[in-house]
């Protein structure tokens, strides 16, 4: 897993990775053998990425999915956050809520998005709610383990020199535990774009997931593969930008990645 | 087996002293065990066992690092789900909208659903579609995380493709799966499957990588065989990070049956539960809801016992 990104033999290896599998999509676009219709050819598709990245009522879709996604997501992280150490430095805390989370973890929360809607209409708020609880679950079980695992050499030291409770929380807890909340928001990321597609391919008239749909109803599935490699990116890069803040605050624990620097 | 570089090697090239599966892992351990059993790989610099018994030296925190040692934790939360359902059930009895059903309405509804054969079809048609989507996917996905963390060479060639396809919600090669195999079973099945790879590759992955050198040198020292080895040290010692993918990858796997479901089908609990809505029949989609719940849950229980008995030599040996 090498962090530098000029390491020639690796990238050659990727982009020809790459090559041969656009290579062989297009191969067996022109073949004739498939309809275009199930396998466009890659010029269709990247004509359709262009059009996409140049119109601004698709600019406006993405917004639309990634606003919402975002939006349940940093409510999850704050809410998360505050809970999972609490419960990760609190017995009391754990015994109360430990049971609840851990209890209501397998079921899918999803299931629930018919009450939601029902409770908060048809429109963002439904889709964000539904989010922020998906994700709160990774967040609060990684951050309660992180604050379990706190050095307590740290937490004595802070409170010999006389830091209050609040400031060792804040100045100790927080930043001891900063990479197991990030290997939790690493987590929920990729959830919060799941549930903000699901959502949107379910009901809805904006958003990515609504417009992969869509195309595949009238049947433009070029259109809707460039939807698709859409969602693909702003997943990827959500999750680079994750990874970015990560190094940048957690700076004496570096997370090694695949991506360029 | 054998041929590739058997022995879990160290990251390659230029990766710091500090492995990777150091920060990736206690993350996922967590969420393997979000119950406050005492966990039995911690750090071990952090001396644990210590902590306990000189617990009286802690100041103003009660600092239990192996878990809240707080009597009757688990009733506390049965207390607390209890006292939530009767809230719930008094307040149906003021005014409330067509909705909102109290917890004894719903369970009465669950048991006639269940009585009179309405549920068992749907469950039945959410596990064909379920089951062999999870067993594909996490099969393939445990299998060549391991090989891929032994194996410099499929290492090289899978992990940059999995680690950077990762964040990318895979709910979205629904419609794609759905014009190459066509809109039945198969196309559901195939997406779960691909969902559920991706816990389980990267869970294994770590957990082969992070095999303890020194038993590999003892292996290869007592003239184990490069397949033994792999069968009888690395394996093992990923197991419970393979178990903690296959955990993240069953709740996944429900995730992304109930919402095809929603999205196209004819039967199953997600169909049932989107046409309940929208047929105002709101008795069926509780009933639903509650069986995905109970199933969810049967899933994740009956992991968590198959991991007791299969790694029922970890409690005994690193506790």
């Amino acid at each position: 897993m090498s962090a530098r990104w000029p390491d020639p033999v690796s990238t050659f290896r990727r982009v020809a990775l790459l090559a041969v599998g656009v290579l062989a999509w297009e191969t067996a676009a022109r073949s004739g053998m498939f309809s275009p219709l199930i396998v466009p050819s890659v010029t269709r598709i990247g004509y359709q990425l262009w059009l996409l990245a140049t119109r601004p009522e698709a600019l406006v879709e993405a917004w639309y999915s990634v606003a919402r996604a975002l939006g349940g997501f940093v409510l999850a992280a704050v809410v998360g956050v505050a809970l999972g150490v609490l419960m990760g430095r609190s017995a009391l805390a754990a015994a109360f809520l430990g049971p609840l989370f851990s209890g209501t973890y397998p079921i899918p929360k999803i299931a629930l998005f018919p009450i939601f809607i029902f409770l908060f209409g048809i429109g963002s708020l439904s889709k964000v709610l539904l989010i922020f609880l998906e994700c709160l679950y990774p967040i609060v079980i990684t951050t309660q383990a992180g604050g379990r695992a706190v050095n307590r050499v740290l937490l004595w030291s802070a409170a010999n020199m006389g830091a209050s409770r609040a400031r060792i929380v804040w100045s100790v807890v927080v930043p001891a535990t900063a990479p197991f909340i990030f290997a939790g928001f690493r987590i929920a990321l990729p959830i919060a774009m799941i549930v903000v597609i699901i959502t949107e391919m379910i009901s809805s008239a904006d958003g990515l997931g609504y417009l992969v749909m869509y195309s595949l109803a009238s049947f433009k599935t070029d259109r809707m593969l460039a939807v698709v490699i859409v969602i693909a990116l702003v997943g990827v890069a959500l999750d680079w930008l994750v990874v970015r803040l990560r190094n940048r605050l957690v700076f004496w624990e570096r997370l090694e990645s695949y991506y360029a620097e | 087996m054998g041929g590739p570089d058997m022995a879990p090697h160290t990251p390659p090239r230029s990766a710091p002293a500090q492995p990777a599966p150091a920060q990736l892992t206690p993350a996922q351990r967590a969420l393997a065990h979000p119950a406050p059993e005492h966990s039995v790989h911690q750090r071990a610099d952090t001396g644990r066992s210590e902590a306990r018994r000189t617990r009286r030296g802690a100041p103003r925190f009660r600092m239990q690092p192996g878990g809240p040692e707080f009597r009757g934790g688990r009733w506390m939360g049965l207390v607390l789900l209890l006292v939530t359902l009767a809230m719930w059930q008094i307040a149906t009895r003021f005014d409330h909208p067509d909705f909102v059903l109290s917890p004894s309405e719903i369970a009465r509804h669950f048991v006639e659903a269940l009585w009179s054969g309405e549920l068992l079809p749907h469950i039945g048609a959410s596990l064909v579609r379920s089951l062999p989507g999870f067993v594909a996917g996490s099969l393939i996905g445990v299998v060549l995380g391991l090989l891929a963390g032994v194996a410099r060479s499929l290492d090289q060639l899978l992990s940059p493709v999995v680690f950077l396809t990762y964040p990318v919600p895979k709910i979205v090669f629904l419609p794609i799966v759905m014009l190459w195999v066509g809109i039945g079973d198969l196309s559901k099945i195939a997406v779960i499957a691909l969902a559920c790879f991706y816990p389980c590759f990267i869970n294994a992955y770590y957990g082969a990588r992070g095999t303890s050198a020194l038993l590999v040198w003892s292996g290869l020292n007592m003239g184990a065989r490069r397949s033994q080895i792999f069968r009888k040290v690395v394996v093992p010692s990923a197991l419970p990070l393979v178990f903690a993918g296959l955990r993240v990858s069953l709740a996944l796997s429900f995730i992304l049956l109930f919402s095809t479901e929603m999205i196209n089908a004819r039967s199953g609990l997600g169909f049932l539960i989107r046409q309940s809505e929208s047929s105002l029949r709101f008795d069926l989609m509780y009933v639903a809801i509650v069986a995905v719940a109970a199933l969810g849950y049967a899933g994740d229980q009956m992991l968590i016992l198959m991991r007791r008995r299969v790694l029922a030599w970890q409690d005994a040996t690193s506790g």
